[in-house]
């Protein structure tokens, strides 16, 4: 390669990933899904578009697509906060496993039905789509501005975190069977699949495990600790894929171990990943995109069409309805996640297997997939944030943490020093500091007006565009973070509107509460608590946000501690 | 059913003593007895202290809405009532209270007397109009800030 025609590749791609950044400006204002914008960009790009690179290389797009996947699910695993695992794990396990299964199941028969197929190969493309993406539906979701129910959006994002090895693993052993001409699967899948899952789950705990004790023992340079964290998980990676087992699992597993434990410079770890996963999507979809020959798409729009509508109507509602059968989510939920069922890169890049291991009619593979993860692309791209809304399933975006400063103390790892800024319109503005919810070990340092520290922030009243400096224990940000979030977008959505005006304690007798409020209270009601009532009606497992009805009378969970709500909103 | 309906200008009382929680409601149903003999006030004192166990009625920005049901009360009645200095209310965001607006309704239930809670509430979530009510000069203006409409 010449030095000319290296700097002619690096300018190409330098520019292909400026237009991309500069492309998520026009996808927040269309609401367009930004991977459809890459993916777009990458075929316009490519060999019958305007920029007319040709790129066929199956292998190198194989080697970036896993390179690029590892990191983006890494990420994901980074984001996982274990507090949410108490609704969502099991639902999110059974979804990512039984869920995946069902998924490639109804979609193989529906392939053997459309396009003729013989059954194992229907199958192959059932389990290439099987398995959903996160980063297209949190992306999605985030630049909405949308806060969901933990219970759904937990659910989501560990199912799209936690299934994609389940679908690889269907890949590649439907992909060893066709290669091997063998039709009858047998026992030795189950072994594989045990030693896969296994493997990864091991050396996923493990290799988190060490990282964490390392990156708190070693001193290196601040800008170290990310590269550490991303070096030493890729090994991990490496070394589970080498002894045969997930390496996807297990490199989601250490993210989990990474992100929830409070490391020092945890912080740069979190933004270093999180602009790792932004380029590897780019590069990944735009790769994709160059690698497609949209020519060739044209004979198979119908069938891919067909499929994809089997798969987002049929195939992923019946998965997720039978996967969360014993967990009672509320229907509107169910729905809400099914049609959060968003196909994204690894389907694509699964599509590549039967190609590399040189089975018959893998062109037609990766094209077909390749449509079918346009469709939903745009069919559940564009229409998730109003569904979204339609089913009712956002929270007040204030429950969010607003975006603020965290400085770990060095040497004691318990204690942060907070920095949140006083946005006009927030409720903190015009709060004596006094008053401030700092819960227990936290402390007001002090508040920074126009750059000057001012006197005695004890007796001061909080102004616009102050600073307010707490320390506290790692953890307790969120219940002081509320008061800075910005007032709601939508009258919808603002707390007093979303939650009601009034306060009820939870074990307040719905009794009591009939008498003052006047609703009818069914008999078998008589002795309860509103807090047990809510307790047996969500299964022992409410979130935020979940309510109850009695007449004209809503009481909503407002605040939990664990499994114990600790705050219950009435709205009439 | 409108704010004008249910409150008078004889029932805004300013500069009350406070004290406690407790003290506030026992004065509030005093005053509303003095003014409608029909209502007894140990009766109204124990149903507003009875809901307050069910949860505090303290809204949160100086602001609490007492309420409850009263024998002998033919409808919705409204008072409004301004503390000299601010008193512990249990509110959610832990700001004393400096103005209740206590509402009493008749002991059969009525959807229209709910509405009319959740009218009050929205009206108090305006900050123009609590700032209104909080530096109005005279009784006169504070029922003048209460019954304009949103």
């Amino acid at each position: 390669m010449t030095i000319d025609s290296t700097s002619q590749m690096i300018f190409g791609g330098a520019i292909l990933a400026l237009l991309c950044v500069l492309a998520s400006v026009l996808s927040r204002r269309l609401g367009a899904p930004l991977l459809l914008v890459f993916l777009v960009l990458g075929m316009l790009a490519g060999e019958n578009g305007l920029g007319g690179i040709k790129f066929s290389d199956f292998g190198l797009a194989f080697l970036f697509g896993n390179l690029a996947l590892a990191i983006i699910i890494f990420d994901g695993g980074l984001g996982a906060r274990k507090a949410t695992f108490r609704v969502a794990l099991n639902p999110a396990m059974v979804l990512a496993t039984l869920g995946v299964l069902i998924t490639a199941g109804i979609v193989g028969v529906a392939v053997r039905w459309i396009l003729g197929l013989p059954w194992l190969e229907s199958f192959l493309i059932g389990a290439i789509v099987g398995s959903t993406d996160a980063a297209a539906v949190f992306g999605l979701l985030r630049m909405a501005g949308f806060e969901l129910k933990e219970r759904t959006g937990a659910t989501l994002e560990i199912e799209s975190g936690t299934n994609d090895p389940m679908a690889i693993f269907l890949t590649i052993t439907l992909v060893q069977l066709l290669a091997a001409n063998n039709d009858s699967p047998g026992l030795s899948v189950l072994t594989e699949f045990v030693r896969q899952m296994g493997l990864g789950l091991a050396i996923g705990f493990a290799g988190g495990y060490l990282i964490t004790r390392i990156l708190r023992r070693i001193h290196l340079p601040a800008s170290l600790y990310p590269l550490f964290a991303l070096a030493g998980a890729m090994s991990v990676f490496g070394v589970t894929n080498l002894w045969g087992g997930s390496g996807f699992l297990a490199i989601y597993i250490v993210g989990v171990v990474v992100g929830n434990t409070s490391l020092p410079y945890g912080n740069d770890i979190h933004r270093f990943h999180d602009g790792l996963a932004w380029l590897s999507q780019i590069g990944m979809f735009l790769m994709l995109g160059l690698l497609v020959t949209p020519a060739n798409l044209l004979p198979i729009i119908v069938p891919a069409i067909a499929i994809a509508l089997i798969l987002n109507f049929v195939a992923r509602p019946m998965a997720v309805v039978v996967s969360l059968l014993p967990f009672h989510f509320p229907w509107r939920e169910q729905l809400f996640i099914s049609w959060c069922g968003l196909r994204g890169a690894v389907p694509i890049i699964l599509a590549l297997f039967p190609t590399l291991a040189g089975l018959e009619h893998s062109s037609t593979y990766f094209e077909l997939v390749f449509f079918v993860v346009l469709i939903s692309l745009v069919l559940q791209g564009w229409t998730i944030a109003p569904i979204a809304k339609w089913l009712d399933v956002e929270l007040p975006p204030s429950l969010r943490d607003p975006e603020h400063l965290t400085i770990k103390i060095p040497d004691d790892q318990e204690k942060e020093l907070l920095i949140y800024k006083a946005v006009a319109g927030s409720s903190v503005v015009n709060m004596h500091s006094r008053h401030l919810p700092l819960g227990e070990g936290a402390q007001l340092v002090g508040i920074v007006r126009h750059g000057v520290m001012i006197d005695n922030p004890a007796q001061a009243t909080v102004q616009p565009e102050d600073h307010v400096l707490m320390l506290a224990i790692g953890g307790t940000t969120l219940a002081v973070g509320r008061l800075f979030s910005p007032s709601a977008p939508e009258t919808r959505l603002e707390e007093n509107v979303f939650f009601g005006n009034f306060v009820i304690r939870p074990d307040a007798g719905l009794q009591d509460l009939a008498q003052v409020y006047g609703f009818e209270l069914p008999k078998h009601l008589h002795n309860l608590t509103v807090e047990q009532h809510i307790m047996r009606e969500f299964h022992g497992k409410p979130v935020v946000g979940d309510h109850v009805e009695f007449g004209s009378i809503q009481f909503i969970v407002k605040d939990l501690d664990g499994n114990r709500i600790t705050a219950i909103g009435l709205k009439m | 059913m409108e704010l004008a309906d249910i409150i008078s200008p004889d029932r805004v009382f300013e500069h009350v003593q406070g004290g406690s929680k407790k003290k506030v409601l026992e004065t509030a149903a005093g005053l509303i007895a003095r003014q409608l003999p029909e209502l007894d006030p140990n009766e109204l004192f124990d149903n507003l202290i009875s809901r307050e166990k069910l949860g505090s009625t303290g809204l949160g920005k100086g602001i609490a809405i007492p309420h409850c049901r009263a024998q002998h009360c033919t409808q919705a009645i409204g008072a409004f009532i301004k503390l000299e200095a601010p008193v512990d209310f249990d509110a959610l965001d832990r700001q004393p209270v400096d103005m209740l607006f206590v509402l009493l309704v008749p002991k059969a239930a009525h959807e229209e007397h709910l509405n009319l809670l959740a009218k009050i509430a929205t009206l108090f979530n305006d900050e123009h109009r609590r700032e209104t009510l909080r530096h109005a000069p005279n009784t006169q203006a504070v029922y003048d800030a209460l019954v304009t409409p949103l």
